[in-house]
C-alpha cells in the first residue's frame, strides 16, 4: 500500500515539529514554521502568501479569544493586590481549628483564588507566599505544607475563569459557557478530595499537621467580612455567565473592572503595580496569541495532509474498545504533560485526538463527548505541573521554601496526585458528573 | 577585550530602544484597558436599560487584536515564548545559547515576512474598503498599529539575536530587571 503524497508530507511535518520542539525552539515558532512550510508545499506558496495578508489579524480578532487577555489581566491584578490574603484568612478562620486545618484552608483559598485567576502557576505562587509562612508557624510537616501548595495550584484550571478551558473550547468548537458549567462539579469534587486527602494524611501522621490556636469571635467575623467583596466579584462574573446575563468576554471585562476598582479603592495597588500587572499580561497574552496563530497554521497543514483522519482510521480499525482508546489518549496526555506546558499541549494534541474520539461510540452525542473529554483532558494535562521532570508548580513552591529538598515536595504531592487519578476514574465511570449541570442550566 | 568594550557601548545604545518597546507594550495595555472599560459600560447599559452600546463586540475584537499585536515585541524581549526542555536539560550553556539564537532568527524571519504580507493586506483592505458591519469602522485602521508592532517585533528579535536569554550584562536584563520581581 502506498501512502498518498499529502499524508507523507504531513507525517514528515509532524516529525520536523517534534525535532524543532526538542531543540528548544519556542513551540509557537515551530508550529508557524512547520505549518507555513507544509501549507506552501501542499497548496503552493502563492496561496499561503495571500493567506498571510490577513490570517494573523483574523486569528487575533476572534471574539471568543478576546476573553483570554482579560482573564489574564484580572488574574494579574488580583495577584498583585493581595486578594489571596483575604481568601486565606477567611478559610483559615473557618477551617484552621481542625487538625491539618491550615493546609485545608490553603486548599480552599487556592480554589477561591482560581476563581479570579486562570493560571495554576500564579495561583501556586501567590497562595504560596501567603500560606507558607502560616504553615511553618504551626510546624506543619514540610512535605505536607509544600505538597499542598503545589497541588492546590492545579485546582484553578477547572474553576472559571480558566484560560486553558477557553482554548480547548475554541479548538473543538464547543460552547465556552457550557464548558464552564461542566467544569463546576468536577472542580468542587477536586476541592473535596484534596480536603479528604489532608484529613486522611493527618490521621496517619498526627504530628504532620497540628491545629492552630483558637481565634476570637471578632477575628472570625473580621476575616469573614473581609472576604465578602472577593466573593461578590466572583459571584458577579461566574453567576453572570452561568445565568446568561452576559457572554464570557463582557463578563471578564466586568471582572477586570471590579477587581481593579476594589484593589485601587482599598489602596492595594498603585500605578507601579498596575504597570507590572499590565506587562505580565502583555507577556502571557502575546505568548498565547502567537501559539494560537501557530496552531491554526499547523491545523490548516495537517488537515490538508490528512494526518488526523489517518490516525483516526488506524485507531478505529484497531479493534480496541472505545474506553481503552480513551484511556490510552489520556495516558498520552499525562506523559506529554511531563514535558510541556498544558496550553501548548492542548493546542498540539487535541487536534489529533479529537478526530479519533468522534469516530468512537461512547453512547453519547458529539456535544456531550466534547464536554466530557474536555474536562478529562484538562484535568490530566495539569498533572504535569506536579510531576517530575518539569513540575512547574513544584519549582515555584521550591523557590519559596529553599530549605525543603525538591524530593520532599514531590513526595508531599503524591497523595494529591493519587486523589487526582481517583477523580479522573470517577469522571470516566460517571460522565453525568460533568454533564449534569450544563443539562440543567441550559435546559 | 576590545570586542567586549564595543559590545558594552553598543548595549548601552540599546537601552533607550528597549525602554521604548516596553512603553509600546504598556500602550497596548492601555488599549486593552479602554476595551475593558467600554465592554463594562456596555454590559451595565445592557443590564440596566437593555441597551448595550451598538457594535460593542466589534470594538472588543478590534481593540484586543491591536493590543495583542502591540504585545509581541515585548514578548520577544522577555523570552516569553514557551519552549519544552526535552533533550536539552543537560546541554551546555553555549549550546543552549545557540539554540536560542536560532529561535530569534526564526522570529526575525517570520516577523519580516508578516510585515511585508500584512502591509499588502493593509493596502488591499484600503482599496476594497472593508468595514465592520455595525459601526462601519474601516478594518485597515487596525492594520496600521499591527504592522508597526510587527516591525518593532523584528527589531526586538534582532536584539535577542545579539543577546540571547541569560547573557550577562545584556542591556535587556539591565533595563527590564525591575519588571518581574514577583512571578
Amino acid at each position: 500500500m502506498t501512502m498518498p503524497f499529502e499524508l507523507t508530507i504531513g507525517l514528515l511535518g509532524l516529525g520536523a515539529l517534534v525535532l524543532l520542539i526538542g531543540l528548544r525552539v519556542p513551540i509557537a515558532f515551530g508550529m508557524v514554521l512547520v505549518g507555513g512550510a507544509g501549507v506552501s508545499i501542499l497548496n503552493g506558496p502563492g496561496i499561503f502568501m495571500s493567506q498571510l495578508k490577513d490570517l494573523t489579524y483574523v486569528q487575533f480578532s476572534i471574539y471568543d479569544v478576546s476573553v483570554i487577555p482579560m482573564f489574564v489581566l484580572m488574574g494579574n491584578i488580583a495577584s498583585r493586590s493581595g486578594l489571596s490574603q483575604e481568601l486565606f484568612r477567611a478559610a483559615n478562620a473557618w477551617l484552621g481549628w481542625a487538625r491539618g486545618g491550615v493546609a485545608m484552608s490553603a486548599i480552599v483559598a487556592c480554589a477561591g483564588f482560581g476563581a479570579v485567576c486562570g493560571s495554576s502557576l500564579a495561583t501556586a505562587s501567590t497562595m504560596g507566599k501567603v500560606a507558607l509562612p502560616e504553615l511553618r508557624k504551626y510546624n506543619y510537616d514540610p512535605s505536607l505544607a509544600t505538597g499542598t501548595l503545589a497541588a492546590g495550584g492545579v485546582l484553578g484550571i477547572l474553576i472559571p475563569p480558566s484560560v486553558v478551558l477557553v482554548i480547548y473550547a475554541i479548538i473543538v468548537e464547543a460552547n465556552i459557557v457550557t464548558m464552564f458549567m461542566a467544569a463546576f462539579v468536577p472542580g468542587i469534587i477536586a476541592v473535596f478530595l484534596f480536603l479528604l486527602t489532608i484529613f486522611i494524611y493527618v490521621r496517619i501522621f498526627p504530628e504532620s499537621g497540628p491545629a492552630r490556636d483558637p481565634i476570637g469571635r471578632s477575628q472570625f467575623w473580621a476575616a469573614t467580612w473581609g472576604v465578602l467583596p472577593v466573593l461578590a466579584i466572583f459571584g458577579c462574573v461566574i453567576g453572570g455567565i452561568f445565568f446568561g446575563v452576559f457572554n464570557p468576554t463582557p463578563a471578564a471585562a466586568v471582572g477586570v473592572f471590579l477587581v481593579a476598582l476594589y484593589a485601587i479603592l482599598r489602596g492595594r495597588i498603585g500605578t507601579e503595580g498596575l504597570k507590572r500587572a499590565g506587562l505580565d499580561t502583555a507577556k502571557t497574552s502575546g505568548m498565547i496569541y502567537l501559539i494560537l496563530l501557530g496552531a491554526e497554521m499547523l491545523k490548516i497543514f495537517m488537515s490538508r495532509g490528512g494526518v488526523p483522519q489517518a490516525i483516526a482510521e488506524i485507531m478505529g480499525t484497531s479493534g480496541l474498545e472505545p474506553m481503552t482508546i480513551l484511556v490510552l489518549l489520556l495516558l498520552g496526555l499525562i506523559l506529554l504533560g511531563c514535558l510541556m506546558d498544558s496550553l501548548s499541549m492542548i493546542l498540539l494534541a487535541i487536534p489529533f485526538f479529537w478526530p479519533v474520539l468522534v469516530e468512537l461510540d461512547f453512547g453519547m452525542g458529539i456535544e456531550d463527548l466534547k464536554i466530557w473529554f474536555g474536562i478529562l483532558a484538562l484535568i490530566v494535562v495539569e498533572l504535569g505541573l506536579i510531576t517530575p521532570p518539569v513540575g512547574m508548580n513544584v519549582f515555584v513552591i521550591s523557590a519559596m521554601a529553599k530549605d525543603v529538598p525538591m524530593m520532599k515536595i514531590f513526595a508531599g504531592v503524591i497523595p494529591f496526585f493519587l486523589a487526582e487519578i481517583f477523580r479522573v476514574i470517577l469522571i470516566l465511570m460517571f460522565p453525568a458528573l460533568v454533564l449534569w449541570l450544563p443539562g440543567i442550566l441550559s435546559g | 577585550m576590545m570586542i567586549k568594550n564595543t559590545f558594552d557601548r553598543f548595549g548601552g545604545l540599546l537601552k533607550l530602544p528597549i525602554r521604548f518597546l516596553r512603553l509600546w507594550a504598556l500602550l497596548g495595555c492601555c488599549v486593552l484597558g479602554i476595551v475593558v472599560i467600554m465592554a463594562t459600560g456596555s454590559s451595565i447599559a445592557g443590564f440596566l436599560i437593555a441597551k448595550p452600546f451598538p457594535g460593542d463586540f466589534e470594538m472588543t475584537e478590534m481593540g484586543v487584536a491591536v493590543a495583542a499585536f502591540m504585545f509581541l515585541p515585548y514578548c520577544q524581549l522577555t523570552f516569553a515564548h514557551v519552549s519544552a526542555d526535552i533533550f536539552t536539560s543537560r546541554a551546555s550553556l553555549s549550546v543552549i545559547r545557540s539554540l536560542n539564537r536560532m529561535g530569534s532568527l526564526m522570529a526575525l524571519a517570520f516577523s519580516l515576512l508578516l510585515v511585508w504580507r500584512m502591509y499588502q493586506g493593509l493596502l488591499d483592505y484600503q482599496i476594497y474598503l472593508e468595514t465592520t458591519t455595525i459601526l462601519q469602522i474601516p478594518i485597515w485602521y487596525a492594520f496600521v498599529p499591527a504592522v508597526l508592532s510587527l516591525l518593532l517585533w523584528s527589531f526586538a528579535s534582532l536584539i535577542t539575536l545579539i543577546y540571547p536569554e541569560g547573557t550577562l550584562g545584556s542591556p535587556i536584563t539591565e533595563v527590564l530587571k525591575t519588571d518581574d520581581d514577583a512571578v
